[in-house]
């Protein structure tokens, strides 16, 4: 991995470090596994339980979210989702879904730092 | 070690990027395997439970949620067998007391640190492998000593024999004598009603201790023990002793105390001899004061005695042995004895038809 890429990450919000540690230093295991950061379907599941008024799924989502985040280190939306994921369990549909203003954000500037455009995440 | 030989790591989670990360940790120490939901990981594991060395098992998956494999696997008792990790990003009180009352060996939060969940799950892998191990050998070990047991068990049997043999050689008789008195004692005591009080165990500690009753004669002089004819008053009172000899012998041999068949063996040894009547020797114990063992191991010698050649005398026929035996010729003994003596003495008779060759 150069250090380019790995200050592109940490641009989108990814602790490289800590997430290289996670896959004991293996860093195409890691590129993989963000690659399976975008392909996951969770995030337009949330989304779209989130406008459909369904808490239940919107939290599944969420908590699927909130664990590959976490696992990639992606600290700011791990920490996002940790409140969403109780927000939306509490039944609190309309905060569940104001915290998509902070989210909606990181998720795009991870997802396009993943794909290797971070310089138009607008780090 | 293979991996293989270090046993199956079986990781339950929907999350294939947890699933990719937690393989990435174990796979160069286990053989890994994958299950996506809770129903597909509980059906592996119930497959070949003992290939498992251990399972990673996330609480909220489809189709079946951590806890729920939990109480399956516990209702199975295999919380005891298999160490299980829960591996969660929401441990609430609850859920982590319904797992560590289910029996789960530990609780791993996500997102996972390496280098502990790492630690943690090889030290308790370790600990049931050992365990396993420990108890497989213990079971081994146990085999082993029940085996060894059988064998000293045989061993003294044997040499019970071979002494009580030496000493019937000396009166000119083969082992058979011994052997004979044995199985005649055994199946008056376990075929007929006279054993009803006495447990199996205890019937093969009288069949053993019966081959004993005339060690005694180790103290009769040779011209005494094979003189061909008729002994005189004095002779015969040597000859008598052996019973009380008998009995001081096997008293005298410290060992035999601890042994099951000693109270048996003494107790035949010295009143063998004895009359239901009170006429016999060496005490002149009358009817019950004989005890059962006692009676039974005189009847069988006199019958025994009757039915072969001996130095004294030639065999009899066996309606003359049973007539004699009836009409009290050759002492005096329990009515109840006699009748159950009848009752089996056809399947007695036997042991003397087969040695004749006539069978």
């Amino acid at each position: 991995m150069t250090s380019e890429r790995i200050r592109q990450l940490e641009a989108g919000g990814i602790d490289v470090a800590q997430a290289l540690e996670r896959v004991m230093g293996n860093e195409a295991l890691l590129e993989r596994l963000l690659g399976k950061f975008l392909d996951a379907p969770q995030y337009h599941a949330l989304c779209a339980a989130l406008e459909r008024g369904d808490p239940e799924q919107a939290a599944a989502a969420a908590h699927t979210m909130k664990g590959m985040c976490g696992n990639l280190s992606m600290t700011e939306l791990f920490r996002l989702f940790t409140m969403q994921v109780e927000t939306l369990r509490g039944g609190d549909l309309v905060a569940g879904r104001e915290m998509m203003a902070q989210i909606t954000p990181a998720y795009e500037r991870a997802t396009a730092a993943i794909r290797g455009r971070a310089e138009d995440g607008g780090a | 070690m293979s991996n293989e030989e270090r046993g199956v790591l079986l990781i339950v989670d929907d999350d294939a990027i947890n699933r990719a990360v937690l393989e990435e940790i174990f796979a160069a120490d286990y053989a890994i395997e994958e299950a996506e939901n809770g129903a597909a990981g509980l059906e592996k594991i119930l497959a070949e439970p003992d290939r498992l060395c251990a399972v990673l098992l996330d609480v909220v998956m489809p189709a079946m949620d951590g806890l729920e494999v939990l109480r399956r696997l516990r209702r199975e008792d295999l919380l005891r067998r298999i160490p299980v990790f829960l591996i969660t990003a929401e441990a609430g009180d609850q859920v982590l007391q319904e797992a560590y009352s289910l029996g789960v060996m530990d609780v791993i939060s996500k997102p996972v640190v390496p280098y502990l969940v790492r630690r943690r799950v090889r030290s308790v892998i370790e600990l049931f492998q050992a365990r396993r191990q420990l108890s497989r050998t213990v079971e081994s070990q146990r085999e082993r000593l029940l085996r060894q047991a059988e064998e000293i068990i045989a061993l003294n049997q044997g040499m019970v024999e071979t002494l009580a043999t030496a000493i019937e050689f000396r009166s000119e008789e083969s082992g058979d004598h011994v052997r004979r008195i044995h199985d005649i004692t055994k199946s008056l005591l376990s075929e007929t009603a006279l054993g009803k009080d006495l447990a199996p165990e205890e019937i093969e500690e009288i069949a053993l201790a019966s081959i004993l009753h005339d060690v005694g004669k180790i103290a009769v002089p040779d011209a005494i023990l094979n003189k061909p004819g008729r002994l005189t008053a004095e002779e015969f009172e040597v000859m008598k002793t052996h019973t009380v000899q008998g009995a001081a012998l096997l008293d005298r041999i410290p060992q035999l105390h601890r042994h099951r068949s000693y109270r048996y063996a003494v107790d035949i040894a010295r009143h063998h001899h004895e009359r239901w009547d009170g006429r016999g020797y060496p005490d002149g114990l009358k009817g019950d004061e004989i005890s059962l063992w006692a009676q039974v191991v005189s009847l069988a010698d006199v019958y025994d005695a009757l039915s072969c050649k001996r130095v004294y005398k030639d065999a009899f026929p066996r309606e003359r042995v049973l007539e004699m035996i009836r009409n009290g010729e050759c002492g005096v003994f329990n009515p109840e004895l006699l009748r159950c003596f009848f009752e089996i003495e056809e399947e007695l008779s036997g042991l003397y038809q087969k040695e004749a060759g006539l069978v």
